[in-house]
This record gives C-alpha cells, structure tokens and sequence, in this order.
C-alpha cells in the first residue's frame, strides 16, 4: 500500500528520474495512473531530448532555465539545491537555429497529454503556463530580429517578413483565443503549434538576413 | 567543362546619348551585364541558383548541357557560375558592403537536361520552371514560383509569394504563410499544401491511393473532382464552412465532431484516395468539375 499521496510525489520525481526509486515513490505510482502517466510522459521528452542531443549544439542557457523555472511553475519539479537535477544533466537539443521550435514542440508536449487527463481547468492553465514564458522568449528574439535587420539591400523582402510576421502574431492571438475557449480541442491547439512554429522560422529569417547584412 | 561565349558589355551614359532612339531603347531592356556559359553534365545532374532578387526561369532541352543566360544591370553584384564534378552552382554575389535594391537585381534563363535536379533560392522576383522531370526545391520570400510539367519530389516554400503548378507528376510539398497555389491538372499521388492565409485550388486527379491533405488558417479551399473519382474525403473547418456537392458514403465508424466544425466526411465511389482539407475559420469547397 501506497504512504505517500500525489501532493508529495513531486519530492521523488526528479530522483527517479534519475535512476532513484524510492520505495515509497514505487508504491505510489503502482496504484496511482495519473503519477504514472506524468512520468511516462516525462521520460518520452527525456528520451526525444536525448535523441535531439546527438548531433546539436549547445542552446543558449537562459532557455534552460526558463524551461526550469516553467516545470517548477507547473509543479512537475521541485527547486533542489543539494543534488544536481535530472533536467541539466540531459544532453542539449537541437536549438542552434531554430531553438524555438523546440521550446514550443516540448512546452507544448509538456502541457498536452499529461493536463489532458486531468481536467479542463487543469489543462487551460498548463497551456497558458506553457505559453507565457514562450511568449518572452519571442519578444525577445523579435528585438533581436528587428535590431540585426538593419541595413537592408532588400526591402521589399524585409517588408513580407514583417508583413507575414504581423499575419502570424494575428493568428496566434486567435488561435490562443480559441485554445482559451476550448482547451481540450486539438485542432485549435495544432493550429496554435503551428502558428508558433511559423513565427520561430521568421524570427530565424530575419535573424539571419540581419546577421549577413543582406 | 564551361564555355564563356561573351562576358559583360557596358553601356555608359554617355555612349547611350550617341545612339539613335531605337538602340537607346535595345539599350534600355539588355542588361549592362550579361553572361552566357555552357556546361557538359553527366545524367542527374544537380543545378543550383542563389539569387536574392530578379527572374529565374528554367527550361528543360535535350542536349546533356546546362546553359546559363545571366544578366544584371549593377556592377555591385556578379554572377558566377561554376561547375564541381556532376553540380552547376549559379550564384549573385553582393560586391559593395550597401546595394540598392534595383542594383541586387539579376536575371537567369537556364537551361537544363529534362532529369536535371533543381535547388533554387530567390528571395524576390519570380521563379518559373518548366519541362524538368528531376526533383527540385525552390525557396523564396516574396517571389511567386510557376512550375510546368514538373515532376519527382517536389518541395516549395514561401514566405508571401504565390505559388503555381500545371501538369506537375510526382509528389508535391509546398508551403507558405499568405501565398495563394493553384495546383491545376495535377497527376501528383502525394500532395501536401499549407499556406496561413492564402487560398488554395486543386483541380486535378485523385490517384489510386494517392494522399492529398490541403490545409489553411484562412482564405478559400477549392477542390474539384469528377464523377469518376474515387476518394475518402474529410473536410474540416473549425470556425469557418464546408460546402460539399460530392455525394457521400458515411463512414462506417463516424467520428465525433463538435457541431460547431463544418466539416464532410465520407467516401466518394470506392474512396480509393484520400483527401484530407482542413481550415481553420476559412471557408472549403469540394465542387464538381464542370
């Protein structure tokens, strides 16, 4: 029989995540699918990142951290000062130039089947917790964007990047606006992904035009 | 091996004053700089062009050459054009640190074996293929890209430029955020087009056990079929229309959709291939062939 409940489950997840199975931890999720089905999900990204680490570069560290302070948000991992977490110790993915397709596809995995199960208000707030701290590194990557953008031997170009970036953020605002009023609609959600996806790809456009001049 | 038949002929300000209207205009439409160059390829040869600005057409012959025609009118940008074993590499090159938009500009004719393999990126201006059966990926921003009797892989991506294709075989990828395609007496049996905001019409054949999945945001999905066809069909829009004149079969294990989607499910004859059209408030037609 199981002596600890799925409020201090999270006190075990990230040892066993590294190999440490507590057997209190082990009880628990015998008898418990939802705990079960988060580590389940938890060890697929583990195992895509590693997949994703073979071959890639190294992303910038301020991403892992948010992608940090996000799972500590959600409640999926604790802070733990003692013992060196399961997250830094995974090979880093596939970021070096679209980095932000990949935050998304993991944000986005993170807050999709796990917050599925449990209830509507449960996955409106994954989402959104999977979102906000997209959203910074957006604006962000848009600053960047926009200040390496200059000079430009090619307006015309610089206008339909900017133009289509401004019909993508307006997707997204709707997309989102959908998502919000249905939470659990799939079709929403990968028009969303979809739309993020896209505005990785023009930010990394106009990064690279910026970044060549040209 | 490549042959230079006539590099550059500059045309100065001041020599054009001299000549009568009809050169001035002769004058005006030749660019200052031209090139031509010939190169011998084996079978399956690969043909790439980098072009920030200006017209790429591309022509299938049957000679076992690549032809270049390149002109531009700045001398702050070259073309160059170099040949590495069984690949003809076609390049603008920028000369000046700034450049003027109109002075970016260059413009190919190429012509190539009809199994040649294309790799092409213009960011403005227009690309048009035609004749070539190889596989090819074009890439632009703004440029609209026509293909003609095209065949192989096929991949096209835009940010804004429309997109083209007529008598295309093979298999086909495209995608954009607002370009419009117009997939016209397509023999494709895979077809898969995303664009955001753009329209998309397909009127071509739905081959046995061909796959065609057309997906927008929003803007118009069109698809045209004959009485002799023979697909699966499932039109989705989330917050927009479907409006369907295909007489269907409902599937057997029908699915549970929100009534708020406008969506069409069903089998159309023997359902042979599938179609799948998905928007996200636009507004999808499946509309017989006149």
């Amino acid at each position: 029989m199981a002596t600890i409940g799925c409020k201090d489950f999270p006190d075990y997840l990230e040892p066993w995540m590294e190999g440490d199975r507590h057997p209190d931890a082990l009880a628990h999720l015998r008898d418990c699918p939802r705990c079960r089905s988060l580590v389940e999900d938890l060890k697929m990204i583990q195992t895509t990142a590693q997949e994703w680490g073979r071959t890639e570069s190294e992303p910038p560290a301020h991403l892992w951290n948010s992608l940090r302070v996000q799972l500590v948000q959600e409640g999926l991992i604790h802070q733990q000062s003692k013992r060196r977490g399961w997250l830094p110790s995974l090979p880093r993915p596939a970021l070096a130039g679209a980095y932000l397709a990949a935050v998304i596809a993991v944000a986005f995995g993170l807050s999709g089947p796990v917050n599925q199960r449990i209830n509507r208000a449960r996955w409106l707030e994954g989402t959104q917790n999977s979102t906000t701290p997209l959203r910074a590194q957006f604006a962000s990557a848009e600053m960047n964007a926009t200040t390496l953008s200059v000079p430009d031997s090619n307006p015309t170009v610089t206008a339909s990047l900017h133009n289509n970036l401004a019909i993508v953020d307006n997707y997204i605002v709707l997309c989102e606006k959908s998502v919000n009023e249905e939470p659990e609609n799939e079709l929403a959600r990968d028009y969303l992904f979809e739309a993020y996806q896209q505005k990785a790809d023009l930010l990394a456009q106009l990064s690279e035009r910026g970044g060549s001049g040209r | 091996m490549s042959t230079t038949h006539f590099v550059s002929g500059y045309w100065n300000g001041k020599a054009a004053g001299l000549l009568a209207s009809g050169l001035l205009l002769f004058s005006a439409t030749a660019s200052a700089h031209r090139i031509e160059k010939h190169f011998t390829v084996e079978p399956r040869a690969v043909i790439t062009i980098h072009n920030p600005n200006g017209k790429i057409v591309v022509k299938a012959w049957t000679k076992h050459e690549v032809m270049v025609i390149a002109n531009h009118a700045s001398d702050k940008v070259e073309v160059t054009a170099e040949q590495t074993g069984n690949r003809v590499d076609l390049r603008t090159q920028q000369l000046a640190d700034t450049v003027a938009p109109d002075d970016l500009r260059a413009d190919y004719e190429v012509s190539v074996p009809e199994d040649a393999e294309l790799q092409i990126h213009d960011d403005s201006g227009e690309v048009s293929v035609a004749n070539v059966l190889g596989d090819m990926n074009v890439e632009t921003v703004a440029a609209g890209v026509a293909l003609e009797d095209a065949a192989g892989y096929l991949t096209v991506k835009t940010v804004g430029g429309s997109f083209q294709c007529v008598r295309c075989a093979g298999r086909l990828e495209v995608s954009s955020i607002s370009g419009s395609f117009r997939l016209l007496d397509l023999r494709s049996y895979h077809v898969r087009a995303q664009t955001s905001t753009g329209n998309i019409l397909f009127d071509g054949e739905f081959l046995p056990n061909g796959i065609y999945r057309l997906k927008n945001y929003s803007g118009v999905i069109e698809v045209r079929f004959s009485p002799g066809d023979s697909f699966d069909l499932s039109a989705t829009s989330l917050k927009g229309s479907v409006n369907n004149e295909a007489k269907l079969t409902p599937p057997a294990h029908p699915q549970r959709l929100s009534s708020k989607f406008g969506y069409a499910l069903g089998t159309f004859n023997a359902g042979r291939a599938k179609v799948e059209l998905t928007s996200f408030d636009g507004t999808i037609n499946v509309r017989k062939r006149n």
